[in-house]
């Protein structure tokens, strides 16, 4: 279990994260969601140990991170911009990984090899941004990890690899009951992936639920109400309306049976209910957090 | 759970030394070159190899000189590789994500680093030791010695390195300040001085050396040498089966050895430092220019002192010292070109840290402060607030006492030299009190009173009464190890000088005392070793043995003490007049701990009236009556009134110099130069013995001027006749 509390963290008095809290269950596959500059690279710097907290704790299966070599040792990281040594190849970084893993499995490396295909005597620096992505997910799963943290991790990746890529993944989440904390803008394929989502903002995670929960918890609903009614009515608690025709476009926090109850008292003429995607749930909810975007479809 | 961690990790070791071998590479082949020179040396020398004890005086002058200055450039160099990975947030990442503690990466760091050091040393180490062996030179003492002084100035200079390793966050800052914390104290002593001396009177040594050990390759340069032991013996030559005598090496030690052990203890420390900064570093400190958030601030005031005091002198230098009348600053240019020097150091340090160069709002009130210091500190030295100017330390706080006067250094010790000390005090108190009159002397001439050398004192007629111009320097060495110096550019009259009290009169009696004169040679003199001695004549250069070297000095000592030495006339511009042209030096090797310094030289000109001295220069048959022509004698064109007339007229009449002439012929012809010129000048002939070649308008001369050449039994002389 990955457990982030009260963090704060400040860059010349700039809180990066304020109060920042989030929970992640073993075994999960966590998405962190947020604007740029939300704080979710900073939140994950926290959980590899990199950055230090200011205040609050960050722990994982109940250990304190900083500078706790054993538990780091269950953790690989991806950073958005993963650093290899100038000269390397990838058997050089394997065989430096392998130096710090006691996990490190070199059958397993072999195996990723087939899937991979890339040449490990070349220098990583000639790979492609894609490639170098691949070459870092190469490393990081035959690192055996209990914990994955990933920051933008298929971003560059072709659509085949991404597959792959989070095949392997889920099939260690299945088979070893991996831990995945993955931050992404990337929100369609998150919502395919992950069972819990947190959606950061200004350093503090607004919310985190399992993804059935977000969903549940907020309805998009098709309605068209009867002659002579033209406008929404202002009692409906509506979070954002838009109206094509004589079709209205409502988003309500609330579930899909309850917002129907609700609507029923209007005698609509058509009333359905459609799940929200997870690109639509980070906008409305951070539309309430004040967030530009409220009309922009992502 | 937290499981034990090793504070090692031989993967990152190993990575270290494969990422970087180019370096130590590189530094190795070059290292290697050393034993390689020497092998193909002796092999073309036909396998003839030093002595074990010039084997080691060979490893400890490489050990004084050389492993300083490669260490201080290796050692940075090595820092920079190993602790690069610090100012990249990619790399810093990477590196801290890994599992392995922060003292894990420190300790295998720090091994890499020292290795990547120690292996260029060993190789060319190893090949030395293997030459010497091979060729019969192999000292152990020395090797062994020399590996610890090694790896003592490694520690160290890694130490440092790595200690602003931790300091800075930017790869760039990172020999920026090792260069200048090498050199730091160097350069505050520099601009201390250089400020002070534009206020304060007295003051007008651009360096004093006081925290000299706080830049340590200087200090280990200047400290640290072969001490070098010689005995003369007698040696006959393989080939000829001549005897001869030669200085065969004795012994050799390290000076000052332990200096190395102490740096060597301050890089353990530093390294230590360096730790306790890494526990508290901010990974996200990667690219920032200091990384460390107390050293903000005295990286900008920092620059700010630095910049106001050598930017606003280069700006009083280039505005306003044309307008400055005396010597000293004028206060109010001097505060405004302060200002703008420390302003400048002030926001470009600004800017750097907030990696902007928009800080002239936000900082403002730092650059008040900057200023009010400028003010406040040219004010204080204007004033004298901190009484350097006044200061004359305490008997009790002087270690030793020397004086440097009319030419000649005097050491004074308390307890033997009591009574002398106190009048050095007191000469220097009434010059103290006399500063109004020497200022306002100062002011009213124009001389350039930039005070270097006492060699430069003239004299000078002042309203008939004889006067000149000389320089004093007096320096305090103080129990504390401190040092108080101060120079003194004196206007002396001969009225003063006969007038008890006054500062001409304190320095009179001071220098031409009796046991003055014998300190100026040493004489008996505690802590002064005879190391070596020789004799410059016109025609002949050689060394003394230690035997006629101490018979020379007790004859000198017995015409100092006769009053026919050390008597320095101060009004005599011609003092050397009556000297010939022989010169005694002496050098003396003096204890570091009680004179600040290892050696010491002395030059006796021998004059007329020295009776002593030539005596026992004749006995020891170094000299012939033929050595005893005196400068007035040999260059008369230099003493008298219209001599350089005449030179010029000598070299027009007989086409050579009279210098070329004299060593020709061993004097001036009759009329030159004082010379009586002889009457019986009718009687003239061309002298055969002239070479025309050489003067080939000496007869044309002749006949245009009237002026005929006498052939005489001794050589040919000239005799000048009316012009016609």
């Amino acid at each position: 279990m990955i457990e982030v509390k009260n963090v704060v963290k400040t860059f010349d008095g700039f809180a990066a994260l304020n109060d920042a809290t989030l929970s992640v269950p073993t075994g999960a596959v966590y998405g962190l969601v947020g604007p740029n500059g939300a704080g979710k690279s900073t939140i994950i710097r926290h959980l590899t140990g990199i950055f230090r907290q200011d205040s609050g704790t960050v722990r994982l299966g109940g250990e304190d991170v900083w500078e706790n070599a054993a538990l780091k040792a269950k953790i690989a990281a991806i950073p958005d911009d993963w650093y290899y040594f100038n000269s390397a190849g990838i058997g050089d970084m394997m065989r430096f990984y392998k130096g710090f893993y006691p996990n490190f499995s070199t059958e397993r490396y072999e195996k990723l090899r087939e899937v991979f295909e890339l040449d490990e005597k070349r220098p990583i620096r000639r790979f492609s941004k894609g490639m170098q992505k691949q070459a870092a997910f190469w490393l990081a799963l035959s690192a055996m990890p209990d914990y994955l943290i990933l920051d933008e991790p298929v971003d560059g990746l072709d659509p085949v690899m991404r597959r792959q890529v989070w095949s392997l993944m889920m099939g260690d989440v299945a088979e070893r009951g991996t831990t995945v904390l993955v931050s992404s803008h990337n929100l369609r394929e998150l919502e395919d992936v992950c069972d819990h989502v947190g959606i950061m903002d200004h350093g503090h995670v607004l919310l985190e639920r399992s993804l059935a929960q977000l969903q549940d918890n907020m309805v998009k609903l098709q309605v068209v109400f009867p002659d002579g009614m033209e406008d929404v009515p202002a009692d409906l608690p509506v979070l954002h309306a838009s109206k094509l025709g004589r079709v209205h476009t409502l988003i309500m926090r609330m579930n899909a049976q309850e917002a129907t109850e609700r609507l029923m008292a209007y005698s609509p003429l058509l009333v359905d209910a459609i799940p929200l995607t997870l690109e639509e749930i980070f906008i409305y909810e951070l539309g309430g957090a004040d967030y530009a975007v409220k009309n922009i479809v992502l | 759970m937290r499981s034990k961690t090793s504070c090692f990790n031989g993967t990152l070791f190993r990575k270290n030394l494969s990422r970087y071998w180019p370096l130590w590479g590189l530094a190795s082949f070059g290292g290697a070159m050393f034993p390689l020179a020497m092998l193909l040396e002796l092999l073309h020398n036909g396998f003839r190899f030093w002595s074990p004890l010039e084997t080691r005086q060979a490893y400890y002058t490489v050990l004084s000189y050389g492993v300083p200055v490669i260490s201080i450039v290796y050692a940075i160099l090595c820092a920079m590789a190993v602790w690069s990975y610090l100012y990249n947030a990619r790399s810093v990442g990477m590196m801290h994500t890994l599992p392995v503690r922060r003292e894990g990466l420190f300790v295998t760091n720090v091994l890499s680093g020292l290795t990547m050091m120690a292996i260029p040393y060993a190789v060319t180490g190893v090949l030395l030791v293997l030459v010497t062996m091979l060729f019969g030179g192999f000292e152990p003492v020395g090797v062994l010695v020399t590996i610890l002084g090694v790896m003592g100035e490694s520690l160290f200079f890694f130490g440092l390195a790595t200690f602003c390793a931790f300091i800075v966050g930017n790869v760039f800052m990172l020999p920026a300040l090792y260069g200048l914390l090498n050199f730091i104290a160097v350069l505050t002593d520099f601009m201390v001085n250089l400020l002070a001396q534009g206020f304060c009177f007295g003051l007008n040594s651009s360096y004093s050396g006081t925290v000299e050990w706080l830049s340590p390759v200087v200090y280990l340069m200047q400290k640290i040498s072969p001490n070098n032991s010689y005995e003369t013996q007698w040696v006959t030559d393989r080939l000829g089966g001549q005897r001869y005598e030669r200085d065969v090496l004795t012994s050799v030690t390290l000076e000052n050895g332990w200096l190395i052990a102490a740096y060597a203890a301050a890089g353990a420390a530093l390294l230590g430092l360096a730790w306790l900064l890494y526990r508290r570093r901010r990974s996200e400190s990667a690219g920032d220019v200091v990384a460390v958030g107390w050293m903000k601030p005295v990286f900008r005031y920092g620059c700010a002192a630095y910049s106001a005091i050598l930017g606003g002198r280069l700006l009083y230098a280039l505005l306003w010292e044309s307008f400055q009348s005396g010597q000293y600053f004028t206060v109010l240019p001097m505060i405004l070109c302060m200002i703008a020097g420390g302003a400048v150091g002030y926001y470009a340090a600004s800017m750097l840290l907030a990696k902007t160069p928009r800080v002239f709002k936000t900082t403002w009130k730092g650059m008040l402060a900057v200023a009010l210091g400028c003010a406040a500190l040219c004010g204080a030295m204007k004033c004298d607030l901190f009484g350097v100017v006044r200061r004359v330390p305490a008997p009790d706080s002087v270690k030793l006492v020397n004086v440097y006067a009319a030419g000649s250094n005097y050491y004074l010790t308390p307890g033997k030299d009591d009574a002398l000390i106190e009048k050095v005090r007191t000469l220097h108190q009434t010059i103290i009190d006399d500063k109004d009159y020497i200022l306002g002397y100062r002011s009213r001439t124009d001389y350039d009173f930039v005070a270097d050398t006492a060699s430069t004192e003239m004299a000078v007629e002042d309203s008939g009464a004889q006067s000149t111009i000389s320089n004093i320097r007096i320096t305090y060495m103080l129990n504390s190890g401190l040092k108080v110096e101060r120079w003194y550019r004196l206007y002396l009259t001969s009225g003063r000088m006969a007038q008890e009290g006054t500062y001409d009169y304190l320095l009179d009696q001071l220098i031409n005392s009796p046991e003055m004169r014998q300190k100026c040679i040493r004489w008996q003199e505690e802590g002064f070793q005879l190391d070596e001695a020789w004799l410059d004549t016109r025609y002949n250069s050689g060394d003394l043995s230690s035997r006629e070297a101490g018979l020379i000095l007790d004859a000198v000592a017995k015409d100092a003490e006769n009053g026919d030495w050390g008597v320095y006339d101060w009004f005599r511009v011609d003092n050397d007049a009556d000297s010939y042209e022989i010169q005694i030096h002496f050098q003396y090797k003096l204890s570091e701990s009680q004179f600040n310094r290892t050696y010491d030289a002395i030059q006796v000109n021998v004059r007329e009236g020295m009776t002593e001295t030539i005596r026992a220069l004749k006995d020891l048959k170094l000299i012939t009556d033929a050595d005893l022509v005196t400068n007035r004698e040999r260059y008369p064109w230099q003493y008298g009134k219209g001599g350089w007339d005449q030179y010029d007229q000598f070299y027009k009449q007989f086409n050579m110099s009279p210098e070329e002439y004299y060593d020709r012929y061993s004097e001036y012809p009759a009329g030159w130069f004082g010379t009586e010129s002889d009457d019986s000048s009718a009687e003239t002939e061309i002298a055969p013995a002239v070479d025309d070649s050489h003067s080939p308008s000496m007869s044309a001369g002749a006949e245009a001027t009237g002026l005929g050449i006498i052939g005489g039994a001794d050589g040919p002389t000239v005799i000048v006749t009316a012009a016609a």
